[in-house]
């Protein structure tokens, strides 16, 4: 029996998904719970499970297509069943999506190219339908919406030139018919560019045209000597490539953050020598937990305490959020995600410390859904483990502060008139000025500090 | 006390060129040499041994010379004129580095160089007698090279040499024992059975010439056992070695081990012992090499060190590489990096040159490659000869053709690989080098055959198989 592989809904705000990579191949034997294949969403990287087991017959949906949520993406079942036609739905880019560059069809002709960052070549040296289809990854441009292109008219021959010749014919102006650039105009312009001057090897020519680089835009060398492989695989190595899913939102949900909300920073020193040998004490006796897990519920008691942190505002109005939701940024090799342990202030420090245990667990195998991602009121970012004095984060969109742990060293301090060591560690609480101001950022910080000196609490709650 | 520009401690291969050319470029220069000039290459290295390599190679021809349609009554040999011709041809290069030297206005000193400080040498007189001199000088260069490694588990015995002790020799043994199958071991090894002595190669690793393309590996060891009788023991260490007047022996495994001479080629050791590097505030790494960057620099910005004694490939050509590039960076002129592309020839038979990637490194560095191989028994030229033994195969980009490594083995191997190192370092495709007009006969178009099969078009071979195209 035929089983259609459905696209999973993962959430309220996901309508359409990418699908990045097929982990079964058509033929190929699938038990249920395997990993049928990879998506990308706005959050994370998600592995999807099959629900059925029997054999991959068709993939509906390729590797790179945007799909919407509850469409069919493959057939699973016996080897030789017949397997229905589907004709996957169109997805467009998302509507009153402005600030999403739409793919530019034609660059203006003599725009300027910069000499230092070579143009791509249009496929084959010409410029035409090919030049103007979506690259993998980037939603099919709206091509109704931009002005009709300028048609580029050029001859067979002199495009054949300008292809052998590895460059961009797309400067060069026609003096055929209608302005067609005609093989002598291409002649001309390689002169005139001064062609006849410029020494490449033979490997790098051909990696040059491969690659789709105008050999013109290169320029000479500075001691004279030839272009190699080694200077184009330099140039490929500059060249821009698309940021990942990920770092696309990392840089907008920041970026928007950071320029609305009036970010201002309060620094102290927590003195965590008692915490530090209490941890020692509790791991000797088999429990272990993180200075994060005590940060983590020292934060949830500040909290309940000061609800004005605990509160989002748009700069016209303030909601204050009802329960005490955390954020955890936990640092990935191709970007970070923040899992959220949801009502904090009524869970143990075990309960936290098995809530924070299994979510970072789940963020390092890519396996966050985007529900375990989002609706944090509040986020700490401790870079405890990474040896730094003091650092400030910049507040989670939909928050009003956030919490940047530094590390733990010894140092003198003054204690009763002497000088004695202890381990001290630097918080820094980054406020919404719009929301908070000094006076409360520090009574909250220093509530926070107090609870993580206040031994005796720590003792009697474990 | 004398005042140079450039000293240089070291007359070999890396040492001397560097003095010249340090010379050429109007530097006042000193060079010191503790034993001969012309360094391990010219007195102990390349050029006797390759002496006696023709010799024995000739000494081949001629006995086979019946399948060339010659008859010679009965071919024997004189091993005392071989070595009495191998000194003359080295007694000749030496006079003509002597007068190069003094021709370029090259100052040598006779002595042991140590360092005073950075910029002040001392140097020792080696025979008794003589008189301390210090020079000081701008900038140093040290190519002081190395030496064959004798660990402490050898006995010390006549019968027990290494490279130099053995081309000190004026009679052959009846048998040998060869410890360590690298490429010194294996060109004494291919001489010795040319000329009759029976051979075993002891080699610790699992197989002879190690870092060669296997496929080369392969059919070298394949003639050195079935062709020359040679006897390979691989993976296995040669132990209880004792050496009286009647002869060596030792054991192999399982095996009782004995010959007349033991031949010891366990590779070479960088000279720095005598160099006071310390007092010029150097020292060597934990190999025992004195670390340089790509421009021959030391960690002392006023010395450079070229040669063997840096470690690298360990080969007279690059050290002449080297040498020229840190004279000419010593003398201020635009900075020069030291040349990567070295070719590398084994004097064995048949011979063995490499240049640039092979087919195992390429596929290490995850590049997806393409070879193209010709076969000498399919060559006019090979076959006129009587060697249509081995191949050349070249290591080539799967997208753009470049030609990144060349490998041969057969006739004349070692001076056919000059032509692919050109090629490699100018970054030709095989499409270049299979348009090149070859001259026709010659073994040089087995280049030219095997760009054609990267290629697709082969007009003397079968179209590829799949094999041949074979990428990761």
């Amino acid at each position: 029996m035929v089983k259609a592989v459905v696209m999973p809904k993962l959430g309220q705000s996901e309508e359409t998904v990418k699908i990045v990579r097929w982990r079964k191949q058509v033929g190929e034997t699938v038990a249920k719970g395997d990993v049928l294949f990879e998506i990308e969403t706005d959050k994370a990287l998600l592995e999807v499970e099959s629900f059925y087991a029997g054999t991959l017959l068709k993939i509906v949906a390729g590797e790179g297509v945007t799909v919407p949520v509850q469409s069919t993406v493959a057939f699973v079942g016996d080897p030789g069943e017949p397997v229905p036609e589907v004709v996957l739905p169109a997805v467009l880019p998302k509507k009153a999506d402005a600030s999403r560059p739409i793919a530019v069809l034609l660059p203006q002709r003599g725009s300027g190219l910069d000499h230092r960052t070579p143009s791509p070549l249009p496929p084959g040296g010409e410029r035409g339908a090919g030049s103007a289809g979506p690259r993998a990854g980037e939603a099919p441009p709206a091509a109704p919406s931009v002005a009709e292109p300028q048609l580029f008219r050029i001859s067979p021959r002199a495009a054949k030139l300008a292809k052998e010749s590895v460059i961009d014919p797309t400067p060069i102006v026609g003096t055929g018919p209608s302005g067609r650039i005609v093989e002598r105009d291409v002649k001309q312009y390689l002169e005139a560019q001064g062609y006849g001057r410029l020494r490449i090897t033979p490997a790098a020519k051909k990696l040059a045209a491969r690659e789709g680089i105008d050999l013109l835009r290169l320029g000479q060398k500075d001691d004279g000597s030839q272009i190699t492989v080694a200077d184009i695989e330099r140039i490929l190595a500059e060249r821009p490539k698309p940021l990942t899913r990920m770092r696309q939102i990392i840089a907008q949900r920041l970026t928007e953050s950071y320029t609305h909300a009036p970010h201002f920073f309060v620094t102290v020193s927590v003195d965590v020598t008692e915490l530090e040998s209490l941890r020692a004490e509790l791991k000797a006796q088999g429990t272990s937990y993180t200075l994060t897990d005590f940060i983590l519920k020292a934060a949830a008691l500040a909290l309940e305490q000061f609800p004005n942190v605990n509160s989002t505002s748009d700069g016209e109005s303030i909601r204050w959020h009802s329960s005490i939701d955390l954020g955890l940024a936990v640092a990935l090799e191709q970007g970070l995600v923040v899992p959220v342990i949801r009502q904090a202030n009524e869970l143990t420090l075990a309960e936290i410390h098995a809530r924070a245990q299994e979510l970072t667990a789940k963020a390092r195998a890519g396996q966050l859904t985007p529900a375990e991602m989002t609706g944090s009121t509040f986020t700490i970012s401790n870079l405890g483990m990474m040896d730094v004095e003091n650092f400030t984060a910049i507040i989670n969109p939909g928050e009003s502060a956030i919490l940047a742990v530094s590390s733990g060293a010894k140092q003198p301090v003054v204690r009763n008139d002497q000088v004695v060591i202890r381990s001290m560690m630097k918080m820094t609480l980054s406020s919404d000025h719009r929301l908070i101001d000094g006076a409360l950022a520090a009574r909250f910080l220093n509530s926070i500090r107090k609870t993580l000196e206040e031994i005796s609490l720590w003792q009697r709650s474990i | 006390m004398a005042a140079f520009d450039i000293v240089v401690i070291g007359a070999g291969p890396g040492g001397y060129p560097a003095a010249i050319r340090a010379a050429q470029l109007g530097a006042s220069v000193a060079l010191v040499e503790k034993e001969e000039l012309g360094g391990t290459c010219l007195n102990w290295g390349c050029i006797p041994t390759k002496t006696l390599i023709a010799s024995s190679e000739l000494f081949a021809r001629i006995k086979s010379a019946g399948a060339m349609g010659l008859r010679v009554a009965s071919a024997s040999f004189d091993y005392a004129a071989m070595a009495d011709r191998k000194d003359q041809v080295v007694q000749k290069l030496r006079n003509g580095v002597k007068q190069l030297l003094k021709a370029n206005g090259v100052t040598v000193f006779h002595g042991s160089a140590s360092f005073q400080s950075r910029n002040r040498i001392q140097v020792d007189p080696v025979a008794a007698g003589g008189e301390a001199v210090v020079l000081t000088s701008a900038k140093t260069i040290i190519s002081t090279g190395a030496a064959s490694a004798m660990p402490a588990f050898l006995p010390r015995h006549e019968r027990v040499v290494e490279s130099r002790g053995f081309l000190n020799l004026r009679a052959l043994p009846a048998t040998t024992l060869i410890l360590g199958g690298g490429f010194i071991g294996c060109e004494f090894a291919c001489m010795l059975a040319q000329l009759g002595v029976r051979v075993t190669i002891v080699e610790l690793l699992e197989d002879i010439v190690g870092g060669i393309d296997t496929d080369v590996r392969r059919e070298l060891r394949r003639h050195m056992e079935k062709s020359l009788g040679i006897r390979i023991l691989t993976g296995v260490t040669l132990e209880e070695i004792t050496a009286d007047n009647r002869g060596v022996r030792g054991r192999a495994g399982q095996e009782n081990l004995e010959a007349d001479l033991l031949l010891v080629a366990l590779g070479r050791k960088p000279v720095t012992q005598s160099l006071k590097l310390e007092n010029a505030g150097l020292a060597p790494n934990e190999r025992g090499f004195l670390d340089v960057d790509a421009y021959g620099r030391t960690r002392v910005a006023t010395i450079y060190a070229v040669g063997d004694v840096t470690g690298g490939p360990l080969l007279a050509h690059a050290a002449t590489s080297q040498g020229l590039v840190a004279a000419e960076n010593a003398c201020g002129r635009y900075l020069h990096k030291n040349e990567t592309l070295v070719p590398n020839c084994i004097f064995t038979s048949p011979e063995i040159g490499t240049v640039g990637l092979s087919e195992q490194e390429a596929q290490q560095q995850g590049r997806k490659i393409k070879m193209g191989k010709y076969p000498f028994g399919a060559l006019g030229k090979a076959l006129a000869i009587g060697e249509p033994i081995g191949f050349v195969k070249w290591v080539a980009d799967a997208e753009t053709n470049q030609l990144l490594g060349a490998h041969a083995v057969g006739p004349h191997a070692t001076d056919l690989i000059a032509e692919a190192a050109v090629a490699i370092r100018a970054e030709l495709t095989a499409a270049e080098l299979a348009r090149t007009i070859h001259a026709h006969p010659t073994l040089a178009e087995a280049w030219m055959e095997a760009a054609h099969v990267l290629t697709g078009e082969p007009i003397h071979s079968a179209p590829p198989r799949k094999e041949v195209m074979k990428s990761n």
